[in-house]
């Protein structure tokens, strides 16, 4: 009782010092020159293709971004606790396959996406487990699960790419639960909001950034260390399945090498936020502006024609001018 | 003396297991990778074929590494398999295979993608006529852009470092300039993932909106360019063709989403390949380059006796 009083104090220090920041610009002074940053190059695809500008390529370029966004949320909470997940492509390959093996096994969607979900539960848990009751160190823990995941991805089907029977599975992404606005959008901004105001506005989200920054001080200010590493790893499983599900919604097919290149852009979209590898630092506005970051680069290339096999040069240089803009920023502030 | 006649009994069979198991013949299967189907397919092919000639089967993977493949060609040639069918994980990883594969005196053929070019140290290669395929392809998209009232063409690609796809491609600008048809833009795949192509189809179609049909080289690009004309409400008015044909495509050819599939036998290739070095083990007559023509299959066509038999030869009737 006394070690939860205590660490109630030290969030509330901590959300003290938050809100002591001079103004909202300049508590999100990374996210606002990422945001920036992305209009100034959607703007510069534009002057070569002006349909770049266009509301059909913004809608493109959401729909491109969706799954990369929610599995980047996901990888931002495990990556502020200090930690970090491998296994979110190969969970998001899995829980495309069992949701369509489920449909074919006569499952209706709600059940099917139920199964799919349950993946992401389940390697989620094994890894927060292996991770702190273990004592493994992340890295390897999701190396395993990584490469578990995407084994049983090709197991389960046989390798075969599996097509979605349920006429009605694609108003999951692209339905409107809210009129003009698609879901997959509006999972999005959801999912956004609401961890951005856990993590800055509620103890239980100071308790993140206190573990990521120092997990042997957290712990002394009687910080549940261990469950809150836990719940990051479990809610990156939980959103590379969710990732998952969009997409096979959004495309009715599941394949099993389907996220393999989606792990280490949503790691890459993590730093290019603002995020520290080392753990403390961040927002979830920042993971969502990093996906957009390079899902906008993406786009812009294949637009301009630009060989696509450049696309991971210039999100390397994305990364590096995040890093060395946060560096540079965090070495003026002191 | 029963016993010493149930002991002789023991012996003659044993040894005849022994020259039974010496004379039957295995063939080793080594694909570049099992992750995609096409390769799971060829080593369908070459399990089949493999049984009907009386041959056992073992299959190995490189994971895409020359390395792994190198050493499981040595592994395959340590446990004393008799011929190898191998989908190389690239034409430059050949010549050291060759090499040590001709020093043990294997019989090897190559399925889906052939040797380095000047290499003449195998047995067969069996591959499809990407020219041809492409030149074909390329006429037949030309023709569908025409008939749908324009002459631009947009191609999602398989990558171009690839010999397979700089073939197609050559074959398909030929066959474009030749009908009067424009190749506005090109995206080459990295994923080979519908969801990949779903962006890229997506993106040609942004920057060029007047293009007419969709040139897919591999079979996700089909499915993804069909994805992004129904979403758009293209139907119709954009047409699609695709190159190698799954389940999945052919559903589509179904629906009138794609209007021709190019297949690539797959499973063919494990079979003539396989037929090819089990005919140089018995001093059978080998034909070196076998250069599979790919069959253009259109809608009206798919339920026709042709070409469900064409379909027998691309993908295992568990599919």
């Amino acid at each position: 009782m006394t070690d939860v009083t205590n660490g109630n104090a030290a969030a509330k220090k901590i959300r003290t010092t938050t809100t002591r920041a001079p103004g909202l610009l300049l508590s999100y002074r990374t996210e606002a020159a990422i945001a920036a940053a992305i209009v100034a190059l959607m703007l510069a695809v534009g002057m070569f293709v002006p349909a770049a500008l266009s509301m059909g390529n913004m809608q493109n370029i959401i729909q491109a971004a969706a799954p990369l966004i929610i599995m980047s949320l996901g990888v931002f909470l495990v990556v502020l606790t200090g930690g970090i997940d491998l296994s979110v492509g190969s969970v998001f390959s899995l829980t495309g396959m069992v949701t369509a093996l489920a449909m074919a096994n006569g499952a209706d969607g709600v059940t099917a996406s139920i199964a799919g979900l349950a993946v992401g539960l389940v390697f989620g848990s094994l890894n927060g487990f292996l991770v702190t009751v273990v004592r493994l160190a992340p890295f390897v823990v999701t190396l395993i699960t990584y490469a578990v995941a995407g084994s049983l991805a090709f197991i389960v089907t046989n390798g075969r790419s599996m097509p979605i029977g349920a006429p009605d599975f694609w108003l999951l992404n692209s339905g409107e639960l809210i009129p003009s606005v698609p879901n997959h959008l509006l999972f999005c901004i959801i999912l956004m909001v609401v961890l951005e105001y856990v993590l800055r506005k509620v103890v239980l989200g100071r308790w993140f950034y206190a573990v990521g920054s120092s997990a042997v001080a957290a712990r002394l200010l009687g910080i549940p260390v261990l469950r809150i590493k836990l719940a990051a790893y479990v809610i990156s499983g939980l959103l590379a399945s969710f990732a998952g599900l969009l997409t096979v919604s959004y495309i009715l097919n599941a394949e099993a090498t389907a996220g393999s290149s989606l792990m280490l852009q949503a790691i890459a979209a993590v730093v290019i936020g603002g995020a520290s590898l080392f753990g403390g630092t961040g927002s979830a506005i920042g993971a969502v502006l990093g996906a957009l970051m390079i899902t906008c680069i993406q786009n812009g290339v294949n637009l301009i024609g630009v060989n696509s096999f450049w696309q991971g040069s210039v999100t390397g240089a994305a990364i590096l001018l995040a890093v060395l803009i946060d560096r540079f920023s965090n070495k003026n502030r002191l | 003396m029963k016993t010493k006649t149930i002991l002789l009994a023991a012996v003659a069979t044993a040894l005849a297991s022994a020259s039974y198991a010496q004379d039957k013949k295995t063939v080793a299967y080594i694909a570049p990778s099992l992750d995609i189907s096409y390769w799971q397919w060829v080593g369908y092919g070459v399990k089949e074929k493999a049984k009907e000639l009386g041959m056992d089967y073992v299959e190995y993977t490189s994971e895409n590494s020359p390395a792994k493949q190198m050493d499981n060609a040595r592994t395959a040639v340590t446990k004393g398999v008799s011929a190898i069918v191998i989908g190389p994980v690239s034409s430059t990883s050949t010549p050291p295979l060759l090499d040590y594969l001709a020093k043990q005196k294997v019989p090897i053929a190559f399925a889906g993608i052939g040797p380095q070019p000047g290499l003449t140290n195998y047995t067969s290669s069996v591959t499809a006529n990407n020219y041809d395929t492409g030149k074909a392809q390329g006429k037949f998209t030309c023709e569908l852009a025409k008939e749908r009232g324009g002459n631009k063409v947009g191609m999602l690609s398989l990558p171009q470092d690839r010999e397979n796809a700089q073939k197609y491609l050559k074959g398909a600008k030929e066959a474009f300039a030749a009908n009067g048809c424009d190749l506005v833009q090109m995206l080459e795949t990295r994923g080979l993932t519908i969801n990949e192509a779903v962006t890229q189809a997506n993106d040609l179609l942004t920057a060029n909106p007047d293009i007419k049909a969709i040139y897919g080289m591999y079979d996700e690009a089909g499915s993804g360019a069909a994805k992004v004309v129904e979403t758009r409400g293209l139907t119709g008015k954009v047409g699609i063709t695709v190159a190698d044909g799954s389940p999945t495509t052919i559903a589509l050819l179904k629906k009138g989403a794609i209007q021709g599939i190019f297949f690539q036998e797959a499973v063919g290739q494990g079979i003539d390949g396989t037929q090819q070095v089990y005919n140089a083990l018995t001093g059978a007559p080998v034909t070196q380059d076998l250069a599979l023509v790919m069959p253009l299959v259109t809608a009206d066509k798919v339920d026709s006796p042709e070409a469900q038999k064409v379909i027998a030869r691309v993908f295992p009737p568990s599919n």
